[in-house]
């Protein structure tokens, strides 16, 4: 691998990172507010 | 929460997400663009744009966990408790950008991807107590004993980032010495258009830690409001 491709990997191996954690973040976000929810129609249907 | 406070944060956060884009974008260009060649390392030289504004990011994500668990033993208030949770997070990726760089970055220059100096090393046992402070967090109910040891975790794991500062300068590192921040002053062992380069790098990285804490914050929030629906519909059944 030349000293371009070394940089390539790395630019990649950050913004992968970052990606992919955005994205769990987002898909935690739509768990929560799922859970949120049902919750609130649960507790709305006992009133 | 009240409705135009929401509002308020939404736009808020939106404005976050334009100036973090915007400031990556910024950094992109200066770093492929902008700024020239290193004369001895040549074109690997550009990875030190990723790799200290990461470092960077850590560190000052491990100082929040730092002050916050401080904060959290001292007022016993939830809300510390969440914002060293969130910023222990988002340190441990960027630490993990840190170690996955750094060693692409060493393979061209030292002829290996690793070796045990104090930096590497000093910063991979950073890495691996805050990997245990997050394991540690999974097992803990928020205002247990738990995490009240997670805050003296976060607290004792911040220790060890003056020694990894200082590790270059105390010993013999391959490591480079730091560049930044010299006996001559702040930039001096730079070139400007380096230096600028790195500035908007910099930059870019602490807004984004910005837009992550907002977000796990509110997460984080969010599922404290789920805890407490969840009892109080365990209550009424």
């Amino acid at each position: 691998m030349d000293n371009l491709g070394f940089l390539f990997a790395a630019n990649a191996v950050v913004w992968s990172g970052i990606i992919y954690y955005v994205y769990t973040i987002k898909q935690r976000s739509r768990a929560l507010e799922k859970d949120l929810e049902l919750l609130k129609e649960a507790l709305s249907r006992k009133g | 929460m009240n409705p135009d406070a929401v509002e308020e944060n939404q736009e808020e956060g939106n404005i976050l997400v334009w100036l973090t884009g915007l400031a990556f974008l910024a950094a992109m260009i200066a770093i492929f663009i902008y700024v020239p060649t290193e004369r001895t390392e040549g074109v690997i030289q550009r990875i030190m744009y990723f790799h200290v504004p990461s470092a960077w990011l850590s560190f000052f994500a491990f100082f929040v966990v730092f002050i916050c668990s401080i904060l959290f033993l001292w007022k016993k208030e939830r809300e510390w408790d969440i914002y060293a949770q969130a910023s222990a997070e988002i340190g441990v990726i960027f630490c993990s950008l840190v170690l996955v760089t750094g060693p692409i970055w060493a393979r061209p220059i030292w002829g290996a991807w690793w070796v045990w100096d104090a930096r590497l090393t000093s910063t991979l046992i950073l890495w691996i107590i805050y990997v245990a402070y997050l394991m540690l967090r999974t097992q803990s109910d928020a205002g247990s004993m738990r995490a009240r040891y997670a805050a003296v975790l976060g607290i004792v794991g911040f220790l060890n980032i003056p020694f990894i500062h200082f590790s270059v300068l105390w010993w013999r590192t391959f490591h480079p010495q730091p560049k930044v921040i010299t006996n001559e002053g702040i930039g001096k062992g730079m070139d400007p258009t380096m230096l600028a380069t790195l500035g908007v790098s910099l930059c870019a990285f602490t807004l984004l830690y910005f837009l992550l804490m907002g977000v796990r914050v509110r997460q984080e929030n969010l599922k404290d409001e789920i805890d407490r629906l969840k009892k109080e519909k365990l209550y009424s059944a």
